[in-house]
């Protein structure tokens, strides 16, 4: 140990002392992104006096993996969350305001009302408002529903793009990683370029990883298609532009396997696409079964018959294009959208009293009576009696068509509040995985502050210590002068 | 050494989450408390929303079938009127006829009278409540009664003269007795006005619109009740008869007898259409309570289904209001804490 020595040990520790700074003062400039984890730098010792500082990355490999699922899980329910609620509103209005069931009851009472003043026109003509309203209510949810899968359908295809521009980055992040490794680097700032890729991922589609040796990392979805395995896997969807009601949309393919949609209103789906998804082809193809049988069983209760019972043939509500006929308990797709009021009841509304929409042998009031009743009375009684509603629609197979209407209702509200009630617990899980992930690898502004007030000392203790051996050093050689 | 470690961003965010909830909660709780109902029904309720929206549509249903049950009535009331001003007319005539039996007068007095009854019944049959008119069954956009001024007469004297031969003021009528009037006014008269399958001219011909069927109108769910009547009940026939005959067939040229028997015929069908208009008014007032007791139902049910919805949806107002007030310290607590803990930093000790 000699003077000579002491220099080289305090310009090493001067070395590593400022290599720490420069590992806290990184950490203070990102203390605030969600994406870094905090670098630590070890100090160790080779040989005597020789120090060498390693930069270690702070990670958790469980909790990342909770957080990637949590995310997932969020995702995915907020997505679903936020469409049944633009759904209900475009179809229901606010507060079902313009529901087809709050509008049945003003058809319904509007034609109280003018089977007790049969001779009024002005009542007869408020009959056909209202139905027109109820008509124009369930033609617009139809279109706002086959819009909705629509849309969703262009999100799905943005969501694929996306998904695969974010399989590339994440490509070329796992190959820097890699070459990082081999060639001994520092791999820190690949990894955290990689984790951020893969937490984009997640929010796509649900994600497994696998580390290997060498640091390269393997994807899959969480039913276990491979997604990326030293390259990229491709992701195909075909959009489809226009929707109707019988129309099917296509499959998101991953690695050519499709992409399974989630179901229930605390959605098994696990992120953005399942979610879409479902909307696509489950929620919204419902509600426009539900749509579709209301106004299947509006055209039965106001069918017309000739005074006799037979021959039932379309009175007030009628539908545009084919088929023929409709058959009873049976779902008839696209009725909802094309259902009309009969053009002979516009032109002439005292048809709904007398009869005869369909021809003469449909008069019922036969003497032209202006206050004939028995007709409209017929249809208040329908209107209260059960007809048979498709059970595959799942609300109701017998019951009156008000009933059903309200029971669409009650199903789409029961599904939000589901939906509303996991989005909250799922939130509340991202929020604290998040925090946990966050308190294990972040940054604390106060810590890094403190280690650099050690950091100074230490830096001003080598820096004397300099000082000092150049001080002997100089009185050595002024002896020997 | 490790002990349980915070980041600053954990910190930073959570205060920011923390308090984005709070101001959520703030909006809906200031909606309760002002509205008194849940902020988001569907939310609140889930599959019952279905049940409020019936029970809505069951409220809006029933009051207008309060208000229907208004309109009719209104129409049942105002054809009650009019059979108690019929029932008046009917009772005038019986004691003038029964005036002109006893005392034997001039056939004048009658016919007269005679004449102002077919005059009122026909004001009275012809009433109209807002358009329609009252008496006319369901053809209620024709006047039921027709004028009968000149067309009456007319047929009386064509029947008479088939039936004897000779018109009322020849004087071969004198020779008629009463027998022979009483058998002329019930062989021939009677069945022209009571039956409608007699050869023209018979009531639906000469006399009466007014169509059989009578307006059925819904009063509550499950009630349907006969509002209104026609012109073609056999009341107003029986009068129009008893007023027509003592009208057209009393002339100076007829004997006593043939008077006597055409004024107690006269006389006896006033008295039976009478007891028939009592008993229609009677079942007029059996309708009209049935719509009362039908509307104090309905009500009854529209108050119990209000409570129920107000169940469903319904917030205590007092507690809505409590929780705004409680938010609204909470959130500026949080933000007092939030800058203070914000402002913590180990740099401002640093000189």
């Amino acid at each position: 140990m000699s003077l000579s020595s002491a220099l080289s040990i305090a310009q090493s520790a001067l070395l590593s002392t400022s290599k720490q700074t420069s590992v806290v003062s990184r950490n203070v400039s990102e203390a605030q992104n969600a994406n870094y984890s905090r670098r630590q730098a070890v100090v160790s010792s080779t040989a005597p006096g020789a120090r060498v500082v390693t930069i270690q990355r702070s990670a958790s490999e469980q909790l990342l993996r909770q957080y990637v699922s949590a995310l997932s899980s969020s995702t995915a329910q907020t997505t679903l969350l936020a469409g049944v609620g633009s759904l209900t509103t475009s179809v229901n209005g606010v507060d079902n305001t313009s529901s087809p069931a709050t509008l049945m009851g003003k058809l319904q009472d509007a034609l109280q009302l003018y089977s007790a003043t049969p001779s009024s026109e002005i009542l007869a003509e408020s009959v056909v408002e209202a139905a027109r309203q109820l008509v124009s209510a369930l033609n617009n949810g139809s279109k706002a529903i086959q819009t909705f899968r629509a849309e969703t359908d262009a999100q799905l295809g943005e969501a694929v793009d996306k998904l695969n521009s974010l399989l590339a980055d994440f490509h070329n992040a796992n190959r820097q990683v890699i070459s990082d490794m081999q060639a001994g680097r520092d791999v820190s700032d690949a990894l955290d370029r990689r984790e951020a890729f893969l937490k984009q991922i997640a929010e796509f589609v649900p994600v497994t990883t696998m580390t290997r040796e060498n640091g390269d990392m393997v994807l899959m979805t969480g039913d276990g298609t491979m997604l990326y395995e030293t390259s990229p896997r491709t992701i195909s969807f075909d959009r489809t532009i226009v929707y109707t009601a019988g129309t099917d949309g296509k499959a998101v393919y991953i690695d050519g396997i499709p992409l399974a949609a989630g179901n229930g209103g605390n959605t098994s789906a696990s992120g953005k696409i399942s979610a879409l998804l479902q909307l696509r082809d489950d929620v919204a193809p419902a509600m426009q079964s539900q749509l579709d049988e209301i106004a299947r069983g509006l055209i039965t209760v106001f069918e017309e018959t000739e005074p006799s019972g037979a021959n039932a043939a379309p009175g007030l509500f009628t539908w545009s294009p084919p088929p023929a006929a409709l058959t009873a308990g049976t779902l008839e797709k696209g009725l909802a959208a094309g259902i009309r009021i009969n053009p002979a009841v516009e032109a002439d509304p005292t048809l709904l009293r007398d009869g005869g929409i369909n021809g003469a042998a449909y008069v019922w009031n036969a003497s032209g009576g202006a206050s004939y009743t028995a007709l409209l009375n017929s249809y208040g009684d329908r209107l209260s009696d059960p007809i048979a509603f498709d059970a595959s629609v799942g609300i109701g197979s017998s019951t009156t068509v008000a009933n059903y209407a309200s029971n669409a209702v009650g199903w789409v509200e029961a599904l939000r509040q589901t939906a509303s009630y996991a989005a909250e617990t799922k939130e509340a899980l991202l929020t604290r995985t998040g925090e946990t992930l966050s308190n294990e690898t972040g940054v604390n502004i106060d810590h890094e502050m403190t280690l650099l007030l050690d950091l100074e000392h230490s830096y001003q203790a080598s820096a004397r210590l300099l000082q000092a051996v150049d001080e002997m050093l100089a009185s050595l050689l002024a002896a020997v002068r | 050494m490790k002990t349980n470690f915070v980041s600053s961003y954990a910190v930073s965010s959570a205060l920011r989450h923390r308090l984005m909830q709070m101001q959520t909660d703030l909006v809906k709780a200031q909606k309760e408390a002002t509205t008194g109902a849940v902020a988001d029904t569907g939310l609140a309720l889930g599959s019952r929303t279905g049940k409020l929206v019936s029970l809505q549509r069951e409220v809006d249903s029933l009051q207008g079938m309060i208000v229907s049950n208004g309109l009719v009535s209104g129409r049942l009331n105002a054809t009650q009127e009019a059979l108690n001003r019929l029932r008046t007319v009917a009772e005038d005539f019986a004691s003038t006829l029964t005036a002109g039996i006893s005392s034997n007068s001039d056939v004048t007095v009658a016919t007269t009278a005679a004449n102002g009854v077919l005059e009122t019944m026909t004001a009275i049959l012809n009433n109209s409540l807002n358009g329609e008119y009252l008496f006319a069954g369901i053809d209620t956009d024709i006047p039921p009664f027709k004028d009968f001024t000149t067309a009456v007469p007319a047929t009386f004297d064509t029947a008479f003269q088939s039936h004897f031969g000779f018109a009322q003021d020849d004087p071969q009528a004198v020779n008629i007795t009463g027998a022979d009037m009483e058998t002329f006014l019930s062989t021939v008269i009677e069945p022209s006005f009571l039956d409608d399958s007699s050869p023209a001219p018979n009531w639906k011909t000469e006399w009466s619109n007014a169509s059989d069927q009578k307006v059925v109108n819904r009063i509550s769910l499950s009630e349907r009740v006969e509002s209104s009547t026609n012109a073609n009940s056999e009341g107003v026939r029986r009068l129009a008869m008893a007023a027509a005959s003592a009208s057209a067939l009393l002339t100076e040229t007829m004997s006593v007898e043939a008077k006597a028997a055409v004024l107690n015929n006269a006389l006896s069908q006033v008295g039976a259409a009478i007891g028939r208009i009592t008993s229609e008014q009677t079942q007029f007032g059996i309708a009209q309570n049935r719509i009362k007791s039908a509307n104090d139902r309905l009500e009854a049910q529209k108050d119990l289904f209000q409570r129920s919805a107000l169940d469903l949806k319904g917030v205590d107002v007092a507690e809505a209001a409590t929780r705004v007030s409680t938010l609204l310290t909470q959130i500026e607590t949080s933000y007092a804490l939030t800058a203070r803990i914000q402002n913590l930093s180990i740099l401002n000790y640093l000189t």
